[in-house]
């Protein structure tokens, strides 16, 4: 078995060197079959990526422990869900997991584009190729997940912190969003080794960028949701290098999908999109990389690692090579027109992208500090949580005003009288809404302040564009309200569905703000039938329980809730003892109050028979946060949802093009 | 940009990272990682938890007392980091700075075992 999963991987890497060596030819002497024969080898690389991840995923289910890899992330005890998360538990096995994606990716993209961008093709597939190369290479000579060994009778078992269902959906999740992002960055080289200028990249790759987006935005959040319920420390992001790894090529995907909008109406930023959509791709491979090489814990660890160095490279070489190529095709990027003024709706456009790439700027330095500092002074110094919450303050603040501006301000110039008019009355009701806080008791955290009331000018001015717009809609063609808020949106799937994203960011920003500028933590020891008080909450400990399962001791202490006078239920944290893995487990208790959003955290920090060291966060409107994670999710889904009468407007605009090209 | 990242951390400045073995004549605070050796005794939650600690590489180990949050994974063996400044020869945590290094390395240390 373990021979059938390495030759498998050797054809991928052989398709892979002939797709980028036939494809490159065939664009260069214009031969279509040998660049089509290229597109079939990228069709086949699929196909091998599939056969060796089928095998070590039968292996895996048969605990197969000669497979060193499923030997060291699995166990005869592991309940068969986490067998199959093991697949993605370690670095062989990731890696395999990325090379299905991107062939999988790569392949439903060739056929797609077959039949809309045949001419784009010719130079996409070999860049696209190019990436599987490099993949296929790493899992043939350096990161083999079928290195075999004589086989124990049981393996070493999985982190006890990874056996939950988040683990399931999470990595997989942000793998699609970061290999997701190969495919706008190959079609956008594919366009510029060809010297095309026109934006037919941009229109056959937006509902990749999008979707990658999603997936990487919603992983994001299962993650935090698995920090927060999982891991129990009563957080759900720290500004830890693994998630800011997700979160930099997210940050500059949102930049790029907004900047494209500028592109495909005004012809304007076109060298700006080529560069993020090369800096999102770079800064995926970037997060595979500190995510897999071990670079984390110190530059030495680095070293020692085997596919570190291989992926610095390869960065490197993404980087000097598209930037060479954008240098030599500056000329066919130039702009169309021009920024008309500073006051417009394009001007606030550029002003979010500034924003967004600052701020990815910034954790990129945050995350390259103590690497930088090691090099230069042989001394890493580390920035914590303070550095960069600082950052998102500053550049957070002004982005979430920009939201409620950009919908309603007008294109080209935008005059002061007009601004009034459109601004009136989300200003309003931001600046009600802040007196009201501030009357409420808010400015305990000035900053938190600012933000609920920059929120409420941005959920006023996405009502107002959402009643404008049903209205209009209602004039033009009577029916029912809610027939026309529904073609309103239905007909511009791509503006209501970026307003419905617009709303979650919103949400999160009120979680956000509600949960680390509002919340209240209280530590205490307590004996058998003591209380403590926090937040409004009388909690009573009462004993503490030991039961026996299969593959752990789980201590629970047994707390009493009360708010009022009025009981609300028990809760248990606790800590679980892993049996096979020797090791501890925090199980934090959550009480969730579906009225306000607000979340009551035990985390039993100390555990006895007849005491508890308890710690205790409230912690207000956290719930949004999640709640956010589905908004954005059903916002995404509005605006790639396939709009029948945008796909006609497109063939009309670019068929007759590409007819052309291809003649 | 680079200009105010420059400048934010020159001012507001970061923690240096040591080793044990680097700790030697360093009074501010700083981050120290290593790998706990010997007994832990004590409690964090009380007089506070003792261990100590020596560079990852091996060498010679240092006092350390500390009071606040555990992680799950702590305990001897383990390379932790925790944030801290050294008093007469121990070196003192600051509440809640201990963390065990990088939870998702745990290939490394099933090699170790």
């Amino acid at each position: 078995m373990p021979e059938l999963g390495r030759a498998a991987l050797i054809v991928c890497l052989g398709l892979a060197v002939y797709a980028v060596v036939a494809g490159s030819i065939g664009a260069r002497t214009r031969r279509r079959r040998l660049s089509e024969s290229a597109e079939n080898a990228i069709l086949s690389s699929f196909a091998a990526a599939l056969v060796a991840s089928i095998v070590l995923l039968t292996a895996l289910l048969r605990h197969d422990f000669s497979f060193t890899y499923v030997w060291q992330h699995t166990s005869r005890a592991l309940p068969d869900a986490y067998v199959v998360s093991a697949f993605w538990g370690g670095q062989e096995g990731s890696l395999l997991l990325w090379l299905l994606i991107l062939t999988g990716f790569s392949a439903v993209a060739v056929l797609l584009a077959r039949r809309s961008a045949r001419s784009l093709l010719d130079w996409t597939a070999p860049v696209l190729a190019g990436v599987i190369l490099f993949f296929s290479f790493l899992l043939v000579a350096v990161a083999s997940p079928f290195a075999t060994q004589a086989a124990p009778s049981d393996g070493l078992g999985l982190n006890p912190s990874l056996q939950n269902p988040y683990m399931l959906a999470h990595p997989p999740m942000l793998y699609l969003g970061f290999v997701g992002l190969t495919i706008p960055f190959a079609f956008a080289m594919g366009a510029l080794i060809a010297r095309r200028a026109d934006e037919l990249w941009v229109v056959v790759t937006r509902r990749w960028t999008l979707v990658a987006w999603t997936f990487l935005g919603f992983g994001q959040l299962l993650g935090a949701h698995w920090a927060y319920v999982e891991v129990g420390w009563g957080g759900y992001f720290a500004w830890d290098p693994v998630e800011n790894a997700a979160l930099m090529p997210w940050l500059a995907a949102t930049a790029f999908l907004h900047s494209v909008m500028i592109q495909e109406k005004r012809g304007m930023l076109k060298i700006w999109n080529v560069v993020l959509v090369i800096g999102a791709f770079a800064l995926a491979l970037f997060g595979t990389f500190l995510t897999r090489s071990g670079i984390l814990s110190s530059i030495h660890s680095f070293t020692e690692s085997s596919i570190g160095p291989w992926f610095l490279g390869f960065i490197a070489f993404v980087l000097a090579a598209s930037l060479a190529l954008v240098v030599s095709r500056l000329p066919l990027l130039r702009s169309k027109t021009r920024l008309e003024s500073p006051v417009s709706r394009e001007a606030t456009f550029l002003y979010n992208n500034l924003l967004l790439v600052a701020f990815c700027l910034t954790i990129l330095w945050g995350v390259a500090y103590p690497i930088l500092t090691e090099a230069l002074r042989g001394e890493p110094i580390t920035v914590g949580p303070p550095y960069y919450n600082f950052f998102l303050k500053a550049f957070g603040l002004p982005l979430l005003v920009l939201m409620g501006i950009g919908p309603l301000i007008a294109w080209r110039r935008a005059s002061l009288r007009g601004l009034g008019r459109t601004f009136a009355w989300p200003l309003g009701v931001a600046l009600a809404s802040g007196i009201t806080l501030l009357a409420l008791g808010a400015r305990s955290s000035v900053p938190g302040l600012i933000g609920y009331t920059f929120c409420a000018f941005v959920l006023a001015s996405i009502a107002l564009e959402f009643v404008r717009g049903t209205r209009a809609r209602h004039a033009l063609s009577g029916g029912s309200w809610a027939g026309a808020l529904a073609q309103l949106v239905g007909r511009n799937r791509r503006r209501y569905g970026g307003y419905v994203v617009h709303a979650a960011i919103v949400l999160l920003a009120i979680g956000v703000i509600g949960s680390s500028a509002y919340d209240t933590t209280r530590e205490q020891r307590l004996r058998a039938g003591e209380t403590m008080a926090v937040g409004g909450y009388r909690l009573t400990y009462r004993t503490t329980t030991t039961e026996r399962a299969a593959n752990a001791l789980e201590l629970r202490a047994v707390v009493d809730v009360e708010r009022n006078g009025k009981h609300l239920g028990t809760m248990r944290p606790g800590k679980n003892r892993y049996f096979a893995e020797q090791q501890v487990s925090n199980e934090a208790a959550i009480r969730s109050d579906r009225a306000n959003g607000e979340d009551l955290f035990l985390i039993a920090e100390q555990i006895a028979p007849n005491a508890v060291f308890l710690k205790v966060l409230v912690k207000p409107l956290v719930n949004l946060v999640w709640l956010a994670g589905l908004v954005f999710l059903a916002g995404s889904l509005i605006a790639l949802w396939p709009d029948a009468r945008e796909q006609r407007r497109l063939a009309v605009r670019y068929g007759r093009r590409d007819a052309l090209a291809r003649a | 940009m680079l200009a105010i990242f420059l400048v934010y951390t020159a001012i507001a400045g970061g923690t240096p990272q040591l080793r044990p073995s680097e700790l030697k004549g360093r009074t501010g605070e700083v981050s120290l990682v290593g790998k706990v050796v010997g007994a832990v005794s004590g409690d964090a939650r009380g007089s506070g938890l003792r261990f100590r600690l020596r560079d990852v590489e091996g060498g010679k180990s240092i006092r350390v007392v500390y009071r606040g949050s555990v992680p799950d994974l702590f305990k001897s063996g383990r390379d932790v980091v925790v944030k801290g400044r050294l008093e007469s020869g121990t070196f003192v945590g600051t509440p809640n700075t201990l963390s065990t290094k990088c939870p998702s390395k745990y290939v490394a240390e099933k090699k170790a075992s």
